[in-house]
């Protein structure tokens, strides 16, 4: 009997493990939105967002909906990864209701996808990707709120929601908002660059150091679109730079230079430059991780030197670890600062559609504002983290107290930022990117060695300049994209398998172009 | 009118297959389709072809296989003499320290991932240790990002190996090894040339199964942000699954690999029910020892284990580190329980204590159900295809995790693209995954129930079953009042087993659940350490707490199962 009982024992102690954190948890409390009141009204929402940011939202839109209209919602999130990812999963959702439907959607009140948004990812992704896909709903938002929280439509050049007009020139709902915004900088941990003597980078190029060789963390550009963006600011700040240097040496109006050929082989050529920087980056990278906030978590760990990070990443882990350990710096005139956006998913209608409506007017309330940037304990700020992300509401800068980070975007944002018309080439980039640095790490990591081992300066500088001349140009780029628009309209090839066969003619050619250099080290 | 005795077993059978029809050969029919099927429905071979041509995915397949070998190599090199000392000789501790070889069963190696990525940062203990933590450190996982992969992995599976091992020992008729000692053999010779060729379905056993898990293992390449390996770059491509055929192409070419390995090892065991393996006519003695003998051969044992506890110590060390107090410091320089309470009232963490607990309880119950039918018909039934039904319960020791998840997920997506709003909640496994799940999960773990039923069912006599039913039992009353009582402890330990291991079960959970709200204890630990700030210290205090549990677990298998303990874990 007591042999019995000594071995059923176990089984006893088993279930006093399971059960006994699930009573701990309920004794203890916890941040479930649904808590109060409980409820049946759900919104879905598909993000790659983290979940601190999921969480915080979850429990405040809870507690701020049943205040104003007597009922909680909760929020259930879909997070099947990143930016580029969630498209993925959303192309094809809709598309196979389209095949179901000769071709076309069904009206609203019959599609039911189970998700209700979209939110998070970044302005490009939701005008020049999701946008063209005829996914996303019309906001019906009054335009006297829209006015009252973007008094100013656009910052320094880029919109902060979407502003398309119809044929006689008059606003149309708009089928994304900015719920806050993003901007793209470096992180690096001072102590781990004392040590390696190397002072702490503030510009993208003081990145492509060679002595940073192996020490930077970086993500994926195909899996991470925030990654993806952080480097096309590098491209565009070389296009800036090119462009600055054109109209200095130009004389006439803008628009007149703007419309001459010189102009844009003057863009080819600021492109290119770009392209080189970031190659030299690639090229110091320990290794491409798929999650963005990975890089945040090397740097201050001590595994990397440096990195490129969103700003609220960098920030929050600089609160966690200290700012000897990890700082976040955004490089002055050389980074973007973007929106954040939130969307309606075509087929939510009915009590989503409301529901829906209901959590944009609380992101872009003051509340919903001062959520992203309040230190925690703050009346209206987050129970556990500062989000320490920047609020989009011009209204809320007026008054800081309280928040976890003293800056303004609104005030430092200014001459460069992202210019649409440059991101011509970003659909594509991203694999061509991947390409060079990622399918071709061996051969790109030999012959960076191998020209690092060289002993004349002049010759090592003069081979990294080579090395990092990828044989590609804009042009390349652009005919690529016309291509794959062309098939994906016709359906003469299967998309995945001509993207994927493309991507393998690019890593074939860059490989080439790595082992022809590090041939012409061995004169040494 | 009552049905004969065949009847009714044949009816099993037909359960059976209809079982793993559904659950198991449609998801991997599904893969091979879309991998050889245009979207006309033409056979192509396009789509194979090119995973061949793209030197990313070569190079995923090339990594995933050699550190599989690497793997199986070290496990073995580990394992093969620990396996010696203990069945061969006795010295003090030895039972103790045999026990404790098992301790690294306990903890998922994705979780141990995360304490060993600790341990080898650049800045991390083992740098400050080797002197070198004042400066710029060494960068151990940069430039040898595998090892870390390959440590955690032999650490965790030569366990697998020494089980098998020790059981083939103490099959060997010690007989043979006294006979060539006596003609003039050296103890090595005897060794080489009797005991090793005679213990030879025994490594290939282990090995089979170390290579296998190694080769399809997602969590800890992915907790290493190892990119350039099979499994995750199928997991890469779960969000493409519906209209993108390469990832179904790679899966098949991963399938095809994981198969012919494991029928490689299966060739040379060739071990059936029925046959009895080479038993030993003799008992064979072990040799004491005393003395520095007595130390020496606890040495081993001692520096194994202290090398297997390493991922332990350092996920425990990491779940009470003040977040960024383990830097430059051969242990955290600041020590807080604060962890273990934000795991208490994280919105995430205890809820999928909670999913897993149900997930795997159900599927522990599926799995019983099914086990036992199979138990029944391979041991008990006469019919001819008994041993091709054990072969399919089997199986799923073939068919890697990722593979069944990714064709689960297929027939979902499939299902909600032909039958859009009107397929259950259910069915749609984006939407609500409980039933893939408990399905994936049933469907893994079956092998480890087969297995404990099927070794009670050969203890137990048939004749006690068949004087009840002289007696006028019914069947139903045989098994209730008769075999299941006496199977009993066998039932336990093999739920439990497979309790356990669905409980934290990775490459299921990590591809099948999309939604928070139904994320199990894996995928919220994958989240976690994804997580600023805080996350990878709550994902390792949930990472203790699974620890526990699996101690416990396996302690309690252990003593209700004994000495069989190990046959659960053989191929």
């Amino acid at each position: 009997m007591n042999c019995r009982m000594g071995k059923y024992a176990y089984i006893l102690l088993i279930a006093a493990m399971l059960i006994g954190p699930v009573v701990a948890h309920a004794v203890h409390g916890s941040g479930e939105a649904s808590a109060p009141g409980g409820t049946e009204d759900r919104l879905i929402i598909i993000t790659p967002d983290g979940q601190e940011i999921r969480n915080e939202y979850r429990w405040a839109f809870a507690q701020w909906h049943l205040v104003k209209y007597g009922t909680p919602v909760d929020l259930e999130f879909l997070t099947p990864g990143g930016t580029a990812d969630i498209r993925r999963q959303l192309d094809t959702i809709y598309r196979a209701i389209r095949d179901a439907h000769g071709g076309n959607l069904p009206p609203e009140n019959q599609v039911d996808i189970g998700i209700d948004m979209v939110w998070g990812g970044g302005d490009y992704e939701f005008n020049s990707k999701l946008k063209p896909l005829g996914i996303l709903q019309p906001i019906q938002i009054d335009p006297n709120l829209l006015r009252q929280v973007f008094p100013q439509p656009t910052l320094a050049g880029v919109k902060l929601y979407d502003q398309d007009k119809d044929k006689s020139g008059n606003p149309l709902p708009p089928r994304w908002i900015g719920a806050c915004l993003s901007s793209f900088g470096i992180i690096y941990n001072p102590d781990l660059c004392r040590s390696l003597g190397i002072s702490p980078p503030k510009t993208w190029s003081d990145l492509t150091d060679p002595r940073f060789f192996a020490s930077l963390s970086l993500a994926d550009p195909t899996h991470s679109s925030s990654a993806g963006a952080a480097y096309m600011m590098v491209i565009q700040r070389g296009m800036a730079d090119a462009e600055g240097e054109f109209f200095r040496t130009h004389t006439g109006k803008p628009a007149q230079l703007k419309a001459m050929p010189q102009y844009q082989t003057a863009l080819d050529a600021g492109w290119k430059l770009g392209m080189s920087r970031l190659l030299l980056i690639a090229a110091n990278a320990r290794y491409f991780s798929d999650s963005s906030t990975q890089p945040p978590s090397d740097v201050a760990g001590g595994d990397a030197a440096a990195g490129m990070a969103i700003d609220f990443y960098g920030r929050v882990t600089e609160e966690t670890v200290g700012p000897d350990r990890e700082t976040f710096i955004a490089p002055r005139a050389a980074t973007a600062i973007t929106p954040d956006p939130i969307a309606i998913l075509y087929g939510c209608h009915g009590k989503q559609l409301e529901l829906a409506n209901h959590f944009i007017e609380f992101l872009l309330s003051e509340p919903g504002q001062r959520l992203w940037i309040l230190k925690p304990g703050e009346p209206g700020g987050p129970r556990d983290l500062a989000l320490r992300r920047a609020p989009i509401r011009r209204s809320v800068y007026r008054d800081r107290s309280g928040w976890a980070d003293d800056f303004d975007y609104f005030d430092t944002a200014g001459g460069f930022n992202q210019r649409g018309e440059w991101m011509g080439t970003f659909s594509e980039l991203p694999s061509i990117w991947a390409a060079a640095w990622i399918d071709d790490r061996d051969e790109l990591l030999d012959a960076t060695r191998r020209i690092l081992a060289v002993a004349d300066p002049n010759h090592r500088a003069q081979l990294l300049a080579e090395l990092s001349n990828l044989p590609v140009t804009r042009g390349d780029v652009t005919r690529e994209i016309a291509e794959a628009n062309r098939i994906t309209a016709d359906h003469s090839e299967d998309p995945d398998v001509w993207h994927a066969t493309q991507r393998l003619n690019w890593a074939k050619r860059f490989a080439a172009h790595f082992a022809k250099v590090a041939a012409e080290t061995a004169g040494g | 009118m009552r049905l004969s005795q065949r009847a009714v077993h044949r009816l099993v059978s037909l359960a059976l297959y209809a079982f793993f029809a559904v659950f198991f050969l449609w998801p991997i029919a599904r893969i091979m389709s879309r991998g050889f099927e245009t979207h006309d429905g033409h056979l192509t071979f396009e789509y194979v072809w090119l995973i061949f041509q793209d030197p990313r995915l070569v190079r995923g397949m090339f990594n995933a296989i050699v550190i599989a070998a690497i793997v199986t190599l070290l496990c073995l090199l580990i394992a093969l003499p620990l396996a010696v000392l203990s069945v061969r000789y006795e010295f003090p501790g030895r039972g103790f320290l045999g026990g404790m070889m098992l301790a690294p069963l306990v903890l998922p190696p994705f979780v141990g991932a995360i304490g060993v990525r600790l341990l080898l940062g650049r800045l991390g203990p083992l740098t400050v240790l080797l002197g070198m933590g004042g400066g710029a450190g060494f960068d151990w996982l940069g430039r040898f990002r595998a090892a870390g992969i390959i440590l955690v992995e032999a650490l965790h599976l030569y366990p697998i190996l020494l089980l098998n091992l020790q059981a083939s020992l103490a099959n060997v008729d010690p007989t043979l090894e006294h006979a060539a000692a006596n003609l003039g053999a050296s103890r090595w010779t005897v060794f080489r040339r009797v005991t090793l060729p005679l213990i030879r379905p025994g490594i290939f056993a282990g090995c089979t199964l170390t290579v296998i898990w190694s080769f399809t293992e997602l969590g800890t390449p992915l907790m290493f942000g190892f990119n350039t390996i099979t499994p995750v770059q199928i997991f890469e491509q779960i969000t493409d699954v519906a209209e993108n055929p390469l990832p179904f192409a790679l899966v098949v070419v991963t399938l095809v690999v994981a198969v012919t390995l494991y029928l490689t090892g299966k060739v040379f065991l060739g071990r059936s029910y029925d046959s009895a393996t080479t038993k030993a006519s003799v008992a064979s003695a072990p040799r004491k020892l005393a003395g520095w003998h007595a130390a020496a051969a606890c040495l081993p044992f001692v520096v194994v284990l202290a090398l297997a506890l390493l991922p332990h110590v350092s996920v425990i060390l990491t779940s009470l580190s003040a977040p960024g107090q383990w830097y430059r410091s051969l242990i955290p320089r600041e020590f807080t329980l604060a962890h273990y309470h934000a795991a208490l009232t994280d919105d995430l963490a205890i809820p999928s204590v909670t999913n897993s607990a149900i997930y795997a309880s159900l599927a522990t119950a599926v799995a019983l159900v099914v086990g036992l039918g199979v138990g029944m018909i391979a041991v008990r039934s006469r019919l001819p295809d008994r041993g091709f039904i054990d072969a399919l319960a089997m199986l799923p020791l073939a068919v890697p995790g990722i593979v069944l998840a990714f064709g689960y997920l297929a027939i979902s997506v499939g299902l909600k693209q032909q039958f859009q709003q009107r397929l259950p909640l259910w069915l749609n496994v984006q939407e609500m995954p409980v039933v893939f799940l408990v399905v994936a999960y049933a469907t893994r773990r079956l092998p480890y129930i087969v297995r404990s039923i099927a070794a009670g069912l050969q203890q137990t006599p048939v004749d006690l079953e068949l004087a009840a039913s002289n007696l006028g039992a019914g069947r139903m009353a045989v098994l209730r009042r008769i075999t299941l009582p006496l199977i009993f402890a066998n039932l336990i330990a093999g739920a439990l087993l497979a309790f356990a291991f669905a409980l934290l079960e990775v490459s299921d959970s990590i591809i099948l659940a999309q939604k928070e709200a139904y994320y199990p204890i894996t995928r919220a630990i994958l989240e976690l350490s994804q997580r600023l700030g805080n996350g990878i210290y709550i994902a390792s205090a949930l990472g203790v707490w699974a620890m526990l549990l699996l101690t416990i677990t396996l302690l309690a298998a252990n003593r209700l199962l004994g000495r069989k303990m190990g046959a659960v874990f053989r191929v």
